[in-house]
């Protein structure tokens, strides 16, 4: 079953990030994916993550595709004008791509290219809107395409939200996201507060997709809280690793626990390793899923 | 107002490789913002002797970009005609209008940054982004072209946490767009969609 199929007829769905090689490379991107296979649903591939320069993911989708996993392909707003959004997405859909994660994308400050021209052309609902469009058959100056696009689109959202983050968020859902992957979640009750902001509102039809970052110790949950905007580790959970004989092994532990609180709560997680995924399919088993 | 700021002065240094220069203050926003009135143009006049140039003159016009006849400041400051090169202390604007007007190198000694304007005698920077269509009114009177790094137009981004911007020290402008619309009673507007920027208003010429 697909992952829109599964997303679609209400089932729990698992993905996970992976990140195109720094090079032409493929081979530990590769290795990286065998690792997960099998035990999640589609492979969610970053497109210049926190604006360092690597491989494109059309093609490390591609190379994952040939060995028969099912990709979402990140698209951010940071490196290419409408033009080149929409040629990329012609150009996706022909190699068979069918999911894409849509995102503004982090400012090329925060990269190794700092001195990158920002491109933002689009914001992520236009772009939606835009891939909406091209599902229709019409680009977005109105001309008819020789086939239209089939795309299901994602988009991305902090899981604290203001008010008028909230209304970019329905204007995301609005222009075509059909699901939203969320920042990373640590706390399963604060979380629900979010979900209940979504049943509010009304968004029935969007699929839920909790974002997961599986802890390694103390340090990797300082450096979260000081470096990736909108993830929160709570203090006490810092406090756990900072006083465990096995912080490797309390990370699984909770992960897999917040995991099984998540799966009455949302439609899904999103696995988002720090470094490796090789503890994703344990944190998983562990899980049940 | 054209928001500048000085070059260092070791690449203005670096730059300028004539010895006999002519430098040219503005008497608009540069002398408002204190990067090129009497004062830094004196400044720059005794660190370029210092640096071993020849100084052939200085004079402050009125306004740099608007210029209504070279000639006549070529009579007021016949010093010009014996510079090799003119240093000029204004926003790009000005150096570009002096360029096409004399015959020597013109040197920038500042760098342009934004469109800002002044409040109560405290420069406020990046106020216009210069995108032309301007719908600014949709958005409380606050420009998400120019006060965001990113110029989104339907919300804030994902680095958007407590009211910071992931780019720099400045406050997200989405949340004072939300406070301005709420005392102003419109926060629904921000409901509405709005379509990526035309931007062959920004730079064709009619």
């Amino acid at each position: 079953m697909s992952f829109r199929e599964k997303l679609l007829s209400g089932k729990f769905t698992v993905t996970a990030e992976i990140s195109p090689p720094k090079g032409t490379d493929v081979s530990g991107m590769m290795k990286e994916a065998r690792i997960i296979k099998d035990a999640v649903d589609a492979v969610c591939v970053t497109d210049n993550q926190r604006a360092i320069m690597r491989m494109s993911p059309l093609a490390a989708c591609s190379a994952l595709s040939q060995e028969g996993f099912e990709t979402i392909m990140h698209l951010t707003c940071r490196d290419r004008n409408r033009l080149a959004l929409q040629s990329e997405l012609l150009g996706a859909a022909h190699l068979g791509i069918k999911n894409l994660l849509v995102m503004s994308g982090d400012y090329p400050t925060k990269g190794d290219h700092r001195g990158a021209k920002p491109v933002y052309d689009l914001d992520s609902v236009q772009l939606l809107d835009t891939i909406s469009s091209l599902n229709s058959g019409i680009d977005l100056s109105g001309n008819s395409l020789e086939g239209k696009t089939e795309f299901f689109s994602g988009a991305v959202s902090n899981t604290q939200l203001t008010e008028v983050a909230l209304m970019k968020l329905g204007k995301k859902i609005k222009a075509g996201a059909r699901f939203i992957i969320t920042q990373a979640v640590f706390d399963a009750g604060r979380f629900s507060e979010f979900m209940d902001k979504i049943r509010d509102a009304g968004w029935k039809q969007t699929g839920i997709i909790a974002g997961i970052i599986p802890l390694r110790s103390e340090k990797s949950a300082q450096f979260l809280n000081k470096n990736i905007p909108g993830v929160k580790v709570p203090d006490d959970m810092i406090r756990r690793f900072a006083s465990s004989s096995a912080p490797g092994a309390l990370g699984i532990e909770l992960a897999a626990d917040l995991i099984n609180e998540l799966r009455g709560i949302c439609h899904g997680v999103h696995i988002m390793p720090i470094g490796t995924h090789e503890n994703t399919r344990k944190i998983l088993e562990m899980a049940g899923l | 107002m054209i928001i500048s700021r000085l070059k260092e002065f070791k690449d203005i240094l670096k730059a300028v490789k004539e010895q006999n220069i002519f430098i040219i203050g503005c008497g608009k926003c540069a002398t408002k913002q204190h990067v090129g009135g009497e004062p830094q143009v004196l400044e720059m006049k005794k660190r370029l002797r210092g640096s071993g140039k020849n100084v052939v003159g200085w004079t402050i016009l009125s306004s740099a970009c608007i210029i209504s006849s070279w000639d006549e400041v070529l009579s007021q400051n016949p010093e010009i005609e014996k510079a090799e090169a003119l240093l000029v202390m204004s926003c790009g604007g000005g150096v570009s209008v002096l360029s096409a007007n004399v015959k020597q190198l013109v040197y920038p000694a500042l760098d342009t940054e934004s469109l800002g304007g002044v409040c109560r005698d405290e420069v406020v920077k990046e106020q216009c982004g210069m995108c032309g269509e301007c719908d600014i009114h949709l958005f409380g009177g606050l420009c998400p072209v120019s006060h965001c790094p990113k110029g989104m137009q339907n919300g804030p981004c994902g680095g958007s946490v407590e009211g910071k911007c992931e780019v720099d020290e400045r406050k997200c402008v989405w949340d004072e767009i939300q406070k301005r619309l709420e005392l102003l009673g419109r926060l629904e507007v921000l409901k509405d969609i709005h379509e990526p920027k035309d931007h062959s208003k920004r730079r064709c010429r009619e």
